[in-house]
């Protein structure tokens, strides 16, 4: 099944600013049994946050970000269906909502009027429904405890298969389980092969092109040195009570969450090359369907877009693990790409032919992080115990749990428990 | 390799001072009055000890906790320009969650560093023999009582145990890096069978870190490179609890007709360690402890992926793996080994209190280690090993369990043992250790020394 992610953003009444803020405080201190967005029963939802952003001139925007299964329209209507009244209240703060009452239909299109796209993004467990990856550490955490029961027995010599024929059984016989005999592949071929075609396609493109691309790239790099050089990297340090509010909602639970705004440097040569950049990112990002991007195994969505006429980008990410270990990934693994994404923001730490130092610079892009990470208000996610590794372990072994395996893939799986 | 500037970085970042001084003692200390806390500063400093020193009857180290150097007259804006960590202490309430100081370990249970009991100033004496030590701790309070101004918060005693084993019967501290440019390698690899040489700015302020970068140094306003050649210390005074440790695995692995099954309890608590008691690791021996290894030299000679990939040896949660997983967190065992040089930390603790008689009987006494660590950012080392990896219920696709030894445990807590054909749980593991106190130090170079106490 598919994954989408998007970004419904829309302009906060300033005179009910007060009023979503109650609202979402409401939210975020019980997500399950709040009286206006229970999350659990949106089944097709894997995370859900709200930020609250200043616009560049008076006005504040409210951004809902959504990484959810299945089409735009049936998210919708599940959305409308579970939290319909919940979200009127919500957008009812909203300067252009001019709903006196609740309806479905004419929130839908208002909130697809509002959506954004991400220009770049990631998914970490391609293909997995929501639904799926809960049921599938359902099963896992039942069959872990099956195989202790059979190792408690007196004098019981567990071996290979007669383990996994006990595993077969217990499972087949579960009520709880007894819907996963058959699971789909994660992605269909045309899903897995259509990005490495776009990348081929494109490779194909630089090289036909190459002629006119050759003096193109060199002035490109001319004009880019010229403006490196020019930059100016913020020497800020992030205000200690924002920083004490961002670090006090995180390391909850398995996942954490980040939302940063920087804004895109002026003039078109930045705007240009930004977008180039996310284009070529994303693009690449489409054949990432392994749980990594750029070697970083912990992201389960993330997304760049380019809000206000591409004035300013949004970042949002759901990752495993500590704010830190994080950042030290996006150092390690992932910097040149990174920097080649937010040297086109103001402030970043000086880079060199758009993609070296920048991120490298640890001290500097840390604080460049923080200072621009919005606070999250609201949080959801829906396996909040579960990281993308194990997700993908999950999945491994319910995959072939009724497939015919010989001794040594027997083997092996059973070193997935 | 840049030179290390010997003349003015203390000697205790350079050296464990282990093998000639064997007796320690720390000394946590108040500053009550500023103006008679630099003139003790200032009588003292003769008597600090620099790396380029290598006098091998006693040596004498100081550090300083954010309150202190504030006492000292650093200003609000000052202070700022020492990372985050270092300014909130140990005990602030992030840092806590970072470290998983809580319930029992929560600050407020501790016996110092905390509000009740806070600390502004380390001293570290180390002597050759007991008698040397006392000579120097009461030369060092006849100092502190003479000229006032500084109080004394407790004097923690400590001394290497003979045999370099901690409590519960394991050899330690063997696993550490090198500091380039230190000229240990080869003493390391002598040791050990392995020297990981790691850049010294990863330890030392001042040098350039493992990605070819100078970290910001603190700054005072009379003294730019204030920080320079200094490091941060961290403390801990960790409790191991003995008798409920060896209890807990004599149950865990009591035979069905309900005997005590020595074997199996030896081999439990050697995996929930990751090396056996000669200090063996598992990954090389994973059967049988040799005993002799230690004489061989090599118990750090060993990588997870090529020898020990499935974690049937050294378990994935245990202790060794998890507070240093070396080449183990990435396909590319390369990659995976440059990822864990930039969380590395010097240890450099010390065994308090006597060595049990009977592992099994609770004798009443306070016993554990006192967990020293250097590392030039407390965020990245010492705190990111404690958080992403040693409390890390998800670590390696482990599902709800932490460091069995280290760890804080619930009712729920687990440990896996990875074995064929399938692996065994170690169900309902206990609390082994409890934190008795703890603060984040600063260790300023000797020309910072001066600039302190205005000499």
């Amino acid at each position: 099944m598919k994954q989408v992610i998007l970004t419904i953003i829309t302009n906060i009444n300033p005179d009910k600013s007060n009023d979503l803020e109650k609202l979402l405080f409401e939210i975020e201190s019980d997500l399950e049994h709040n009286s206006i967005l229970k999350f659990p029963a949106i089944t097709l939802l894997h995370f859900a946050c709200f930020v609250i952003i200043s616009g560049q001139g008076s006005e504040t925007y409210l951004i809902f970000e959504n990484n959810f299964d299945d089409t735009i329209d049936n998210y919708l209507e599940q959305l409308t269906q579970e939290a319909g009244p919940g979200l009127h209240k919500i957008y009812s703060c909203c300067s252009d909502y001019n709903e006196i009452n609740y309806d479905k239909t004419r929130l839908i299109t208002y909130l697809r009027h509002a959506i954004n796209y991400p220009n770049t993004y990631h998914i970490g467990n391609v293909g997995r429904s929501a639904v799926r990856i809960q049921q599938e550490c359902q099963l896992r955490e039942q069959v872990e405890d099956y195989i202790d029961t059979q190792l408690r027995i007196p004098g019981n010599k567990v071996s290979v298969l007669p383990l996994r024929n006990g595993i077969q059984n217990f499972a087949r016989t579960n009520s709880l389980f007894s819907s996963i005999k058959s699971v789909g592949p994660r992605q269909t071929f045309i899903e897995r092969f259509l990005p490495w075609l776009h990348v081929t396609i494109f490779l194909i493109g630089l090289i036909i092109f190459l002629p006119v691309l050759i003096p193109a790239g060199t002035l490109w790099v001319i004009v880019l040195r010229r403006v490196e050089k020019a930059d100016m990297a913020s020497k800020d340090l992030p205000n200690v009570n924002h920083l004490q509010n961002l670090v006090e909602r995180e390391d909850k639970i398995a996942q954490n969450h980040i939302a940063t705004i920087t804004t895109v440097k002026p003039g078109w040569f930045r705007q240009i090359t930004l977008r180039m950049v996310l284009w070529v990112a994303n693009l690449l990002a489409r054949t990432s369907n392994k749980g990594e991007l750029s070697g970083i195994p912990s992201i389960h969505f993330a997304h760049w877009a380019l809000i206000e006429n591409g004035k300013r980008l949004l970042f949002f990410s759901n990752y495993d693990g500590s704010w830190s270990s994080y950042l030290d990934d996006f150092i390690d693994k992932a910097s040149r790409g990174l920097t080649g994404i937010w040297s086109n923001t103001v402030g970043f730490p000086k880079t060199r032919f758009l993609i070296l130092d920048g991120a490298r610079n640890e001290a500097a892009f840390k604080a460049y992080a923080r200072a621009s990470q919005l606070e999250t208000l609201v949080w959801y996610s829906a396996y909040p115990k579960l990281t993308v590794q194990i997700i993908d372990k999950d999945s491994l072994i319910r995959e072939n749990l009724y497939t015919s395996l010989n001794g040594e893939a027997t083997t092996e799986w059973l070193k997935l428990f | 390799m840049a030179g290390l500037q010997v003349t003015d970085i203390q000697g205790f970042i350079l050296s464990s001072y282990a093998s000639n001084m064997p007796c320690a003692t720390y000394m946590m200390l108040r500053i009550t009055d500023y103006k008679q806390g630099r003139t003790w500063l200032s009588k003292l400093y003769a008597d600090i000890t620099p790396a380029s020193d290598r006098k091998a009857d006693y040596a004498l180290n100081i550090a300083f906790t954010s309150s202190g150097l504030a006492k000292f007259g650093f200003s609000a804006e000052e202070v700022t320009t020492f990372p985050q960590s270092f300014q909130d202490g140990m005990t602030a309430t992030h840092r806590s969650s970072i470290l998983g100081d809580q319930g029992i370990n929560a600050p407020e249970n501790w016996k110092w560093g905390n509000k009740q009991s806070p600390v502004d100033i380390l001293v570290l004496l180390f002597a050759a023999n007991e008698d040397i030590l006392a000579e120097q701790v009461q030369a060092s309070k006849d100092s502190i009582e003479g000229t006032g101004g500084i109080e004394i918060v407790v004097v923690l005693a400590a001394g290497r145990q003979p045999d370099s084993k901690e409590h519960f019967g394991f050899l330690d501290g063997i696993g550490q890096p090198v500091i380039e440019g230190s000229n240990r390698e080869s003493k390391q690899f002598d040791r050990t069978g392995h020297a990981t040489v790691v850049k010294s700015g990863e330890f030392i302020l001042g040098y350039l870190n493992e990605l070819n970068i100078l970290m910001p140094v603190p700054a005072a306003k009379g003294m730019v490179n204030f920080g320079i050649n200094g490091t941060y210390l961290v403390f801990r005074q960790i409790e191991q609890n003995v008798s409920a440790f060896w209890k807990f695995l004599e149950e865990a692995t009591r035979k069905a007709d309900g005997t005590t099954d020595l074997d199996s309890m030896e081999r439990t608590a050697s995996k929930m360690v990751g090396r056996w008691k000669s200090g063996a690791p598992l990954t090389k021996y994973p059967l049988v402890d040799p005993v002799e290894a230690a004489e061989v030299n090599e118990e750090n000679d060993f990588e997870y992926q090529a020898g020990d990939r499935d974690g049937f040896g050294c378990p994935f949660g245990s202790h060794i793996r998890r507070a240093n997983p070396r080449d183990s967190l990435n396909t590319d065992p390369v990659k995976a080994l440059q990822s864990s040089k930039r969380h590395r930390i010097i240890r450099r603790g010390r065994s308090y209190g006597d060595r049990t008689k009977d592992v099994f009987v609770d004798d009443g006494k306070e016993r554990g280690l006192h967990f020293i660590c250097l590392n030039s950012s407390i965020e990245r080392q010492f705190e990111f090993i404690q958080q992403t990896w040693i409390n890390n219920k998800t670590f390696a696709k482990l599902y709800d369990e932490v460091d069995p030894i280290i760890g804080q445990h619930t009712r729920e807590s687990l440990f896996t043992i990875q074995q064929e054909p399938v692996r065994c749980r170690i169900q309902h593991i206990s609390n082994f250790t409890t934190l008795k106190g703890g603060a984040y130090f600063f260790m300023p170079g000797m020309a910072a020394l001066r600039f302190l106490a205005g000499i």
